[in-house]
């Protein structure tokens, strides 16, 4: 009925705090109830008349869990603080004379509560009643309609017949809707004020833009002042919005959820690999939602991995294509498009090159290196730089987090160099957010200022600051190493500079004094959802290797970064584009074969802890499309040198022969070796230059990929952001 | 006697050779109409078609066109304007350039014959846009 | 006498369809094959089929010859009530010529076996 089960609540780490909802008030009382005592006595109350045993401080709600009873709540989230305010969770407890919210009232030993008596149905009953009597009747064309807690309570917990006799609806209360951005719709009149939305923005997104003015029938739920509700975890309250009052702008009257047909899958947008949920209905995918995944996105989804999937219908490459001699790419059928690149191939005899991309999946990065080595080429990059001096990308724990997602919301003291986690991981920044609320972390950055939505102490821009707090010769150096659980980011662009091996060796080597028994402090801070598993299985990073080859024959598989072009290639060099969107690979290529996208592909990715999660296809790919490593095994059999395998359980195996880490989906392989980093560095000097990120506001956040850059909606949330972020701008220099 | 010898129908033939224009022209005509009539020309209409009476022949037949010279053998019911249509058909029997009374109006559009099988025939197409819009290469640059 | 008891050794192994032994329904499977046979000139020239008597008489061979293997008697006994009802369905002409080519399958394209076919072909 609910759509979070409550077991985990009691599972879960109670981390929630319990009262007041300004930052401020969140962070004391949370730090207060954070502090550890002996393990302290479980107490006795009795659910149903069924005993059961929780800790002191347990609330009501969820000693009813441990019970297996489910209360019916709006207001009440296991991941945001306690409101209380909905009473939809009234429950009786003996000898007391009214019911109690139980959401919010801890047990007292020896309570008996009746979750089901004559008062509890009664209360219930009139607070449905209540909640109803200024809720449109608009279900028919509202877009919660069928995954409304709203409707689903009023049909498990409502009256069976109505008082309401107000045909004329002279009463009922009306709202003004409110333009929250792109992507959240609002519609306030259905709104019933169970403030989960600005509880949310608060705690969570860390933007306080949302709140209530008013009391009582006047109350209302919006952002104060005609504003946009620019975070990049938006969407993420149209999930927690119990009813209809703030849905998908984009996915307003396309499905009901009864006519989707659901597939588990991972987002691949950014590398901190989501689960989601792709929402399909005749071949097409009309939505993205998150799914639970205590290890990696709670139960969050940044907004470009939920609201890009309309990319995935637009700009496709849907037939392959060959150059003609006049200069344009003309579409062919796939046997005329394999032969002429199997020539190409031949005729390069070995002089061949590949690029992967941002978004490749293992299966195929292991088939392109299997099919090149075959044909006698050995330059396999990928599009991202790194450090490749030293021991650069041999070691796995040289380019993965290796504190874990989960376990940085534990950290104490973080440093972030050259990253802002805010936009290329969201998922993460909430982590450091959590912590920064419960465990007082004390954080700084190195690189331009950048807001992450939390407080944190910005050390400068320059690079040599890195290598001061890594002689422990800077102020911050001593919060690192007093810290119980400290961690330092190295953003991936940082390691994309010429110095990149000084700064690596140097983090590596000072994360090495800071390790604790089970506490690994070095982490890198991917962006590409392809990079880690492409590095896994062995190829080189950077795109200098191929183009210093001067290849004959280039393979871009998905590089769509815009780092090769024309100039940088000989001038013969016949350059084919495996990949599913028309961008800057394919434009540049003189064979284009269509690839599947992440929808359409049942595929291995490995996010940035090295955690290796498999996609499933939720839609078939479109027009002549196939899925990249069918490709590359045909083209292999054309240039007759086969791939032994024919079927994806045959090349699992192969990639299970490679890297057995790969298809045990879902664990974290910790990685060895860390400390020899130090022992095969070649050098350690850093230049003095100023450090910088990609992404530093909102509206650079939504376009970084093939599939995010053709997507109608980021280019909508663009434009919005950008128009707001120039309003904001000019209202602040009028008030200076 | 020349009635009961039909040579009355072989004088006929001589004289709608005659009146076609010698034995080329008749030629032309059986072979682009499969029919060779002679009779009064009523008119022209503007797009060079000529109507035939010749009370002669069996109601149903007494009316006729001849198509314009250029159209050759690329005739069509459908090239008869509407106001020679009424006229063809026998709903009235006067033909336009004698009726006084037929409106005459500015607005009234030229007449177009039916285009089927032609390359500027009606072809339906889909309207609804496809599911999956493709890249153009030629778009994007 | 004897043959009270053939039945009853019979119906102790299994209850039988038409047959009780092989004999019978070979016989059964032979005056099948001599229905069709001298049907066949007919067929070609009720349903104006594209195949000659001599085809139409190969794959009648061929139609059968695909059971040779078959030894159970009361699947040759079924397969025989088939062949006789398509005979049947075929002479009264409840069947169109498309129907009979059908047996030829010439429409029918064989599904690829093999990876690259499967590929270009676009089957999974």
């Amino acid at each position: 009925m609910f759509r979070a089960p409550l077991t985990k609540v009691i599972q879960g780490r109670f981390g929630s705090p319990t009262h007041g909802i300004t930052s401020k008030a969140i962070r004391s009382s949370a730090a207060l109830s954070q502090t550890p005592a002996k393990a302290p006595e479980k107490i006795e109350v009795f659910v149903d008349d069924v005993s059961v045993k929780v800790l002191p401080g347990t609330t009501v709600l969820q000693a009813c869990a441990v019970a297996g009873v489910e209360i019916p709540r709006f207001c009440y989230h296991e991941r945001l603080s306690v409101a209380g305010n909905c009473r939809m969770c009234l429950v009786e407890v003996e000898k007391s004379p009214k019911p109690v919210a139980a959401c919010a009232m801890p047990v007292m030993k020896g309570w008996r509560i009746k979750t089901n008596s004559e008062m509890t149905r009664k209360a219930r009953e009139g607070v449905m009643e209540f909640l109803l009597m200024n809720h449109p009747l608009d279900c028919p064309i509202c877009d919660q309609g069928g995954e409304c807690d709203l409707q689903d309570q009023a049909m498990a917990f409502g009256s069976d017949r109505s008082r309401f006799t107000d045909i004329n609806h002279t009463g009922k209360r009306a709202v003004e809707d409110k333009n929250f951005g792109p992507l959240v719709k609002g519609i306030m009149t259905r709104c019933i004020h169970c403030t989960r939305c600005v509880r949310f923005a608060c705690e969570v997104a860390g933007v306080e833009d949302l709140g209530t003015t008013g009391r009582g029938n006047d109350m209302q739920i919006g952002t104060y002042v005609e504003k946009l509700f620019l975070s990049e975890l938006s969407g993420n309250v149209i999930d927690l919005c119990p009813v209809g009052a703030l849905t998908s702008k984009p996915y307003s009257f396309v499905a009901r959820p009864w006519e989707i047909r659901k597939v588990s899958s991972i987002d691949v947008l950014d590398a901190v690999g989501s689960n989601i949920v792709v929402s399909t209905r005749t071949n097409e995918v009309l939505r993205i939602v998150p799914r639970e995944n205590e290890d990696i996105n709670e139960e969050w989804l940044a907004d470009k991995s939920r609201f890009a999937c309309d990319g995935l219908k637009r700009q496709r490459l849907v037939a392959p294509m060959v150059r003609m001699p006049n200069g344009e790419l003309q579409a062919v059928e796939w046997e005329g498009a394999l032969i002429s690149v199997a020539k190409a191939i031949k005729d390069a005899k070995g002089a061949v090159a590949a690029i992967a991309g941002q978004l490749v999946d293992v299966e195929s990065l292991v088939a392109l290196k299997d099919l090149l080595n075959r044909n006698g080429g050995e330059t396999l990059c990928t599009e991202q730089n790194f450090n490749v001096k030293g021991s650069g990308s041999d070691l796995r724990s040289n380019y993965v987090c290796n504190t874990t997602i989960a376990d940085l919301e534990q950290a104490d003291a973080v440093l972030l160099i050259g990253t802002n986690p805010r936009y290329e991981a969201p998922l993460i920044n909430t982590r450091l957010r959590k912590s920064y609320i419960n465990n007082e972390m004390d954080i700084a950055s190195i690189g331009p200022k950048i807001d992450l939505s939390y407080n944190h102490q910005n050390l400068g821009e320059d690079a040599g600051l890195i290598s001061q707090v890594c002689n422990g010769g800077h102020p911050f150096s001593k919060v690192l190493e007093n810290a119980k659980k400290p961690a330092i980011v190295l953003g991936a662009n940082v390691l994309e500079r010429p110095d990149a091996a000084g700064i690596h060796t140097t983090v590596a080597s000072y994360c090495k004094k800071l390790n604790k028994q089970g506490w690994n402090a070095f982490n890198v801070l991917q962006n590409n959802a392809g990079q880690t598993g492409a590095l896994d299985v062995g190829y080189q990073p950077g795109t200098q290797a191929a183009l210093k080859a001067q290849p004959k024959v280039l393979i871009l598989l998905g590089a769509d970064g815009g780092k090769v072009d024309r100039e940088k290639l000989p001038k013969d060099c016949y350059v084919i584009y495996i990949g599913h969107h028309g961008d800057n690979g394919a434009s540049i290529a003189d064979a284009v074969l269509p690839g599947a996208a992440y929808t359409e592909k049942q595929a291995i990715y490995v996010n940035t802890e090295g955690r290796a999660q498999q996609t499933l296809a939720a839609v078939s790919p479109p027009g002549m499309a196939r899925e990249d490593w069918k490709i590359l095994r045909a083209l292999s059999e054309i240039l007759g040198t086969p791939l032994p395998y024919d079927n994806l359980d045959d090349l699992r195996n192969r990639i299970e022969d490679i890297a057995p880490h790969l298809v045990r989906f879902g664990k974290l392989e910790s990685s060895t070796f860390g400390n020899l980093t130090e022992q095969l560095a070649t050098s350690k000097s850093i230049e003095n230059t100023k450090i910088d990120v990609k992404q530093k506001k909102l509206r650079e956040y939504f376009m970084t990929d093939p599939i995010s850059r053709a997507s109608p909606t980021m280019a909508r949330c663009v434009r919005e952001v950008s128009g707001e972020e120039a309003k904001e701008e000019s209202q602040r220099q009028a008030a200076c | 006697m020349a009635k009961y010898l039909g040579l009355d129908r072989l004088g006929k033939i001589f004289q709608i050779i005659r009146q076609s224009g010698g034995i080329k022209n008749a030629y032309m005509k059986l072979y682009r109409f499969d029919d060779l009539k002679v009779g009064t020309l009523v008119g022209t209409d503007k797009y060079g078609n000529r109507y035939y009476e010749n009370p002669y022949y069996f109601y149903g037949r007494n009316r006729w066109v001849e198509y314009a010279d250029h159209l050759n053998l690329e005739y069509d019911g459908s090239q008869i304007p509407a106001d020679w249509y009424g006229w063809m058909h026998y709903k009235t029997d006067l033909p336009p350039i004698r009726d006084g009374s037929r409106p005459k109006y500015k607005w009234m559009a030229d007449h177009s014959e039916n285009l089927s099988g032609t390359k500027e025939q009606y072809m339906p197409y889909s309207t609804t846009p496809p599911k999956v819009q493709a890249w153009d290469p030629k778009k994007s640059k | 006498m004897a043959g009270r008891e053939a039945v009853r050794k019979a119906v102790q192994q299994v209850r039988p369809i038409l047959s009780v032994d092989r004999e019978e329904a070979r016989k059964r499977a032979l005056n099948l094959y001599k229905a069709w046979y001298r049907q066949i000139p007919y067929i070609v020239m009720d349903y104006d089929i594209p195949k000659s008597v001599e085809e139409c008489r190969a794959k009648l061979r061929e139609e059968f010859e695909r059971h040779r293997n078959v030894t159970d008697v009361r699947v040759v006994d079924m397969l025989v009530i088939k062949g006789q009802m398509e005979l049947k369905e075929t002479v009264e002409i409840w069947k169109q010529k498309g129907h009979i080519m059908r047996y030829w399958k010439e429409s029918q394209d064989p599904k690829p076996t093999d990876f690259l076919s499967k590929f270009l072909q676009g089957v999974n």
